[in-house]
């Protein structure tokens, strides 16, 4: 009796050991520096000045009143709305399209993706190239008077949305297109003995089977476009006016650019937050979906 | 038994790797009785030659002295985010270093490079130096770094289409409408307006072209006053009536130029390395342009923004090698120096006798054309904060120059953000 529940406490001791290397780098690669940024956001310390003490909460209020801070917010939550659903709604026909059987596919499996594999900074500079309002070729094919595509408040996030949309709505599709051939034929044949029309199938079998890989990929994708910093601050740095500005931008100008790391990183904490935020979110919703199952 | 020992392995290998990597540091050491000097700096565009020769020759003149050069990222936002880090962090690797006209005060207060009081006093300076760049390199009375070629803002004009280059804004903007009337698809004036720090330069200059200062007495930021709102509404008016291009709010130097360069402006304002551009052998304007200073409202040869790069010494670093880096400060911002980087690199010189050097006038007649410019050539605000605020003006005046607030407005926002960060203000 006594034996066997000694073994057990020492392959209890074996298990902690065996864990413990990986607890150790997870905690001195994503912990610590977490814990690093909420205590430094917690003081008044800018570089230039050999200034640092600590001011409690003092920059969360600041960040309550600022209204730069809620501006960002905002870009951020409008950028990642609005390029997930475009991304989503172009990603599903194109994985039915890349499902079908035609010569060819596996070519056009793989070109599809090459936007995505170019670098996203040499993209964007491509890009604010072809949005150029002098010589751009965007504005040569639109018709009408020329459109100030990255100098005009409103236009300017669009065209970053647009971006973003041609980046990845191939690693969407190919996400989704992991979840279509998951769903088995025999639905399909079943639903055609039916007599079900293509439409009716789609609605009835394909998108209810499809959810779990779309809400995978608006998990990726949203915390992926939450922190959106590379291609707008190619094409705008987060002008004009700061109407691109996203959280991560103005993280960004305040840690690196003015050297302000109390407030930079109460700007860095309130994006993780928002970022957990979303993920608890979507692995809820996630959670339901395999529960239901 | 072997898994321990593996491990111990393990550690001990990034332990020494670690060590190693500290150990780096001081690689800017002695070395084997030679003592190795770095200096960091930005790549100068050109055939490498003359440069190269003009370090052999402070090797030369240095014997036991090994000259090392490394380069830094050519934008200078990210060559200052690498000071800050490098420097903060106490980095003693680099003894000699560029720094942009607007760090100065910056790195000085921080305490990041060193006081050259002593080798290179103010008044010798303010004697052998233009005023402005002198400015930009003294703090509070101390030196802490010396002139190395600058920049400065000017204004271009099409000598065929206009009579003379604009003296006050008004005149420019009738030059510039009495050609695009008489040429259809012409635009007037293109300048700066996309949101970057090209077009704070383009907003000061304006600025001082109102009568304005952007500095109390007392060293604080005063944006909001009548000549800044003046600025501003002067920069949107441009846009608004047409004299400008509605695009030119996302110009930055290169868009401005390439329009100017296919013939469809009448008027630029841009740094002086658009000319060699303009003067191509296949450039459409090549021998119908001309370059002035900014105009203003008075009529008076407005001040170009200065740009440009001075050397400094890394603070961190021994007294005896500051001693050496201070040396080679001066053999690189020497006359002779100005001449081989104007002549080779057109890089303009920050001394006045430059100009009247005779080869100069000979071989680089445009570089010395420009010293009515560069003698009037004005620093930006002088003020540790500059980094600090410059992000908050730049998306401020982005805002009045889009036309999404009123001058009044922006500069009141401006304002009072720039008084939350310098602790200043009620």
């Amino acid at each position: 009796m006594m034996k066997p529940r000694g073994s057990l406490a020492r392959e209890r001791r074996q298990a902690y050991l065996l864990v413990a290397p990986a607890v150790l780098v997870l905690g001195g690669v994503a912990l610590y520096p977490i814990l690093a940024a909420v205590w430094l956001s917690l003081h008044r310390f800018i570089l230039v000045f050999g200034e640092r003490r600590f001011t409690g909460l003092e920059n969360y209020a600041y960040l309550l009143g600022d209204s730069r801070f809620w501006a960002a917010l905002g870009n951020t939550a409008y950028f990642t709305a609005v390029a997930v659903t475009v991304e989503l709604v172009l990603a599903v026909p194109l994985a039915l399209l890349l499902q079908k059987a035609f010569p060819g596919r596996g070519l056009l499996r793989a070109s599809v993706l090459v936007p995505w594999a170019i670098p996203t900074v040499v993209s964007a500079r491509l890009w604010a190239w072809m949005f150029n309002p002098e010589y751009g070729v965007i504005n040569r094919l639109l018709p009408g008077q020329d459109i100030n595509w990255l100098g005009a408040p409103g236009y300017a996030l669009h065209a970053a949305i647009l971006v973003d949309v041609w980046k990845t709505t191939p690693f969407v599709a190919l996400l989704v297109l992991a979840g279509l051939q998951g769903i088995s034929e025999d639905l399909y044949k079943a639903a055609r003995v039916d007599g079900a029309s293509p439409w009716r199938t789609f609605v009835s079998i394909t998108l209810p089977l499809l959810k779990p890989a779309l809400l995978l990929a608006l998990l990726f994708r949203s915390l992926d476009a939450f922190r959106v910093f590379d291609a707008i601050y190619v094409l705008t740095e987060g002008g004009p006016a700061n109407t691109t500005e996203t959280l991560s931008i103005y993280a960004y100008k305040t840690l690196m650019r003015s050297g302000d790391f109390g407030y930079g990183s109460t700007l860095s904490v309130a994006t993780f937050l928002c970022v957990v935020l979303l993920a608890a979110v979507w692995l809820r919703l996630l959670g339901r979906e395999e529960a239901a199952r | 038994m072997r898994r321990v020992s593996f491990i111990v392995l393990a550690l001990g290998l990034v332990g020494v790797l670690g060590v190693w990597g500290c150990r780096r540091q001081d690689a800017a050491g002695e070395a084997g009785g030679r003592t190795r000097l770095v200096f960091k700096y930005q790549p100068l565009w050109g055939p490498p030659e003359p440069f190269r020769e003009l370090l052999a020759r402070f090797e030369r003149e240095n014997p036991g002295v090994e000259l090392v050069t490394e380069a830094l990222p050519n934008a200078s936002d990210l060559a200052h985010q690498f000071f800050l880090t490098a420097l903060e962090g106490g980095a003693r690797d680099f003894d000699v270093l560029v720094v942009d006209v607007v760090w100065v005060p910056e790195f000085a207060r921080a305490g990041w490079i060193a006081d050259l009081s002593a080798e290179f006093p103010p008044e010798r300076l303010r004697e052998d130096f233009f005023p402005g760049p002198v400015e930009a390199v003294v703090v509070e009375g101390r030196t802490y770094a010396v002139p190395w070629y600058l920049d400065v803002g000017l204004l271009y004009f099409r000598t065929d289409l206009v009579p003379r280059a604009p003296r006050t804004y008004a005149e420019l903007e009738r030059f510039a409408r009495e050609a695009m009337a008489k040429t259809p698809g012409l635009q007037g004036y293109v300048w700066q307006g996309r949101q970057y720090e090209g077009l704070s330069c383009n907003v000061y200059e304006a600025l001082w072209g109102h009568g304005g200062r952007a500095l109390s007495e007392d060293g604080r930021v005063l944006l909001d006053d009548a000549p800044a709102r003046e600025a501003l509404a002067y920069l949107r008016g441009l846009v608004e009536r047409g004299v400008s291009p509605a695009t030119v709010t996302g110009f930055s130097e290169e868009e401005s130029r390439r329009v100017f360069q296919e013939g469809r402006a009448v008027f630029m304002r841009n740094w002086p390395y658009a000319w060699s551009e303009a003067q191509k052998p296949d450039s459409p304007i090549r021998g119908k342009v001309g370059i002035a200073p900014l105009p203003t409202v008075s009529g008076e040869p407005g001040p170009g923004a200065l740009g440009g790069w001075q050397l400094a010494v890394n603070a961190h670093v021994s007294p005896e090698r500051r001693k050496l880096a201070a040396r080679l400060i001066a053999h690189l911002t020497s006359p002779e120096a100005n001449r081989v980087l104007a002549l080779n690199y057109a890089r303009n010189p920050p001394r006045p006798a430059v100009y009247q050097d005779a080869r100069l006038r000979e071989e680089a007649p445009f570089i010395a054309g420009l010293l009515p410019m560069v003698e009037r050539a004005k620093p930006r605000p002088v003020t540790p904060y500059y980094n600090l605020i410059s992000d908050v003006l730049q998306s401020e005046f982005s805002a009045a120059v889009a036309g999404l607030r009123t001058p009044e407005a922006a500069l009141k926002r401006a304002q009072r953000q720039v008084d939350h960060l310098t602790g200043e203000g009620p």
